[in-house]
């Protein structure tokens, strides 16, 4: 078990420019959580945000690390229920039960408390006409401090020299301290196979020189990944050189490597509908309660840029958020996964 | 402890047997795993203020047919179920320390079966410290009914010389790894 790494992956989502297609989380979904016992798995997940998210109220379960004491702080373990999901449908009842009309796909569970990934999507906040939303993607931060790790009894979690944070699923005996600790609840329990899982980073993948499936099949190109501390990398430049990228909920001490350019919005509209220009429909207090005080210099960082580009001027900036060259998202991971050569 | 020969061909594996009904059982009383002796800081914070490991006693019986020993495990739990952990009990066999399910220098053997998981055979070097050994050489089943659970494991006859201690987890506390009572001291198995 090591708990550091020489070199850090890092991802960076632009969540002006994620579309909440879910094509990641399908991504993620086809290729590695189909197996038994992994249906409620999205080890990649996509919310609309201010939203409950999945596990259920995710963000009110504790974990991660006290900032006073550098000790780790208890967590609630979500349950099976407060991630969802995972129905079987009725489709041979609609298909094939002369029922034409009559009856709709339906999860067969209980409808009360029913609860799934994406499952309040487009609620969002506010009321109308200053209602708000955006869409925030998750997977495993592949934490810095990963309070996981430490709080396995058995060692089955390490963190690799890339800043991958693997888990042995041999030496896992699903005792769930990991997902108590992790404040972002993004550990699942696979109540088949009696281990915890989560992200693997497509390490696989990763080690083959392709970029992870969330990452390469985003068509929003929305996401990037590569080296956080390689100087000249896009992630290197949105989160360290501009600082337009930061952590979610960096006050849970765990130093994440998930990083996210943080949401403009359209201006509030008065009672009367006309234009309040001082006001962003999305309150920035709330944005900072996700991404510290720092979201307020990077929206006006981000703001500053397009108006620079409005007025004839370029940005580097921009030219890397905008991506014209998809595999500009890649950073070193450009390999086609279909010139891989299979090894075994 | 006794431990009593049964004639080959008798239903151990059954904790409702009649074999049983010949075996003697003894009253062990049981303790809370140390909370300092916790493996992880994490586990040692979030349960500072909890209590686990309640299961005062148990009742403990030993017998073999000369190709497995059998130990029986019977104790009162009448809690709900918890959907997410399971009751689950451990023979403890070995040579280390009792308390703490064993130690780094001097590990234990955990004949471990859980409700719905079954058997593990593990090698414990510490609360919850444990890597898992090959499962086929143990064996286990368990009933609760009017509130008690009645649990046997097995394994290799060759323990039948050996120390026993065994260890219970009340899965409606969480309890799981290390969070467990365990008996307070070694029975000597003869």
């Amino acid at each position: 078990m090591t708990a550091s790494a020489t070199r850090q992956i890092a991802w960076v989502y632009d969540l002006n420019k994620c579309i909440g297609c879910q094509t990641c989380s399908v991504a993620c979904k086809v290729l590695w959580t189909r197996e038994e016992g992994e249906k409620h798995e999205w080890w990649c997940s996509v919310n609309t945000m201010p939203g409950l998210g999945t596990p259920k109220g995710w963000e009110e379960m504790g974990g991660g690390i006290d900032p006073k004491t550098g000790k780790p702080r208890a967590g609630h373990q979500p349950t099976r229920g407060e991630f969802g999901g995972g129905f079987d449908y009725n489709y041979y009842e609609v298909f094939y039960g002369g029922t034409a009309g009559k009856a709709h796909l339906e999860p067969q569970a209980p409808r009360e408390g029913r609860w799934a990934m994406n499952w309040d999507e487009d609620q969002g906040a506010g009321e109308w006409p200053n209602s708000y939303f955006f869409y925030m993607p998750r997977i495993c931060n592949h934490c810095t401090n990963p309070v996981c790790l430490e709080a396995c009894p058995t060692g089955a979690l390490a963190k690799r020299d890339d800043g991958l944070v693997l888990r042995d699923e041999d030496v896992c005996m699903g005792d769930r301290f990991c997902m108590e600790a992790c404040p972002y609840k993004k550990i699942y329990f696979n109540y088949e196979r009696r281990v915890a899982q989560h992200c693997i980073g497509c390490f696989p993948r990763i080690e083959a020189g392709v970029a992870p499936a969330c990452v390469r099949q985003c068509p929003g190109r929305a996401v990037f990944i590569g080296y956080i501390d390689e100087e000249g990398s896009a992630v290197n430049n949105l989160v360290k050189k501009w600082k337009i990228a930061l952590p979610l909920h960096a006050e849970a001490g765990t130093g994440p490597n998930v990083f996210y350019v943080p949401p403009l919005s359209p201006h509030r509209l008065n009672d009367d509908f006309s234009i309040d220009y001082k006001t962003p429909r999305i309150p920035p207090e709330y944005l900072e309660s996700l991404f510290g005080p720092e979201v307020h210099t990077a929206l006006a960082t981000l703001s500053s840029e397009m108006e620079k580009v409005r007025g004839g001027g370029t940005s580097e900036m921009l030219k890397t958020l905008i991506a014209y060259k998809w595999q500009e998202l890649l950073g070193p991971f450009t390999v086609d996964p279909a010139d891989i050569v299979p090894t075994v | 402890m006794k431990v009593a020969t049964v004639n080959a061909g008798a239903d151990l594996a059954d904790p409702a047997s009649q074999a049983w009904s010949g075996v003697t059982a003894e009253a062990v009383a049981l303790a809370p795993v140390p909370l300092a002796a916790q493996p992880t800081e994490y586990i040692r914070e979030a349960w500072a203020n909890r209590a686990y490991g309640k299961t005062a006693e148990a009742r403990v019986a030993a017998a073999t047919d000369g190709k497995k020993l059998y130990v029986r495990v019977e104790w009162a739990d009448d809690a709900a179920p918890n959907a997410e952990f399971q009751d689950a009990v451990g023979a403890v066999l070995g040579d280390g320390p009792l308390d703490t399910l064993g130690s780094a220098a001097s590990p234990v053997t955990l004949w471990y079966w859980e409700n719905g998981r079954g058997a593990l055979n593990l090698v414990s070097k510490g609360p919850g410290v444990v890597t898992k050994g090959d499962a086929s050489a143990v064996g286990g089943t368990g009933a609760n009914s009017g509130g008690k659970w009645a649990v046997v494991v097995s394994g290799p006859a060759s323990a039948s010389k050996g120390k026993l201690g065994v260890a219970v987890w009340n899965g409606s506390n969480e309890e799981r790894a290390g969070l467990a009572a365990v008996s307070r001291n070694w029975l000597s198995l003869e």
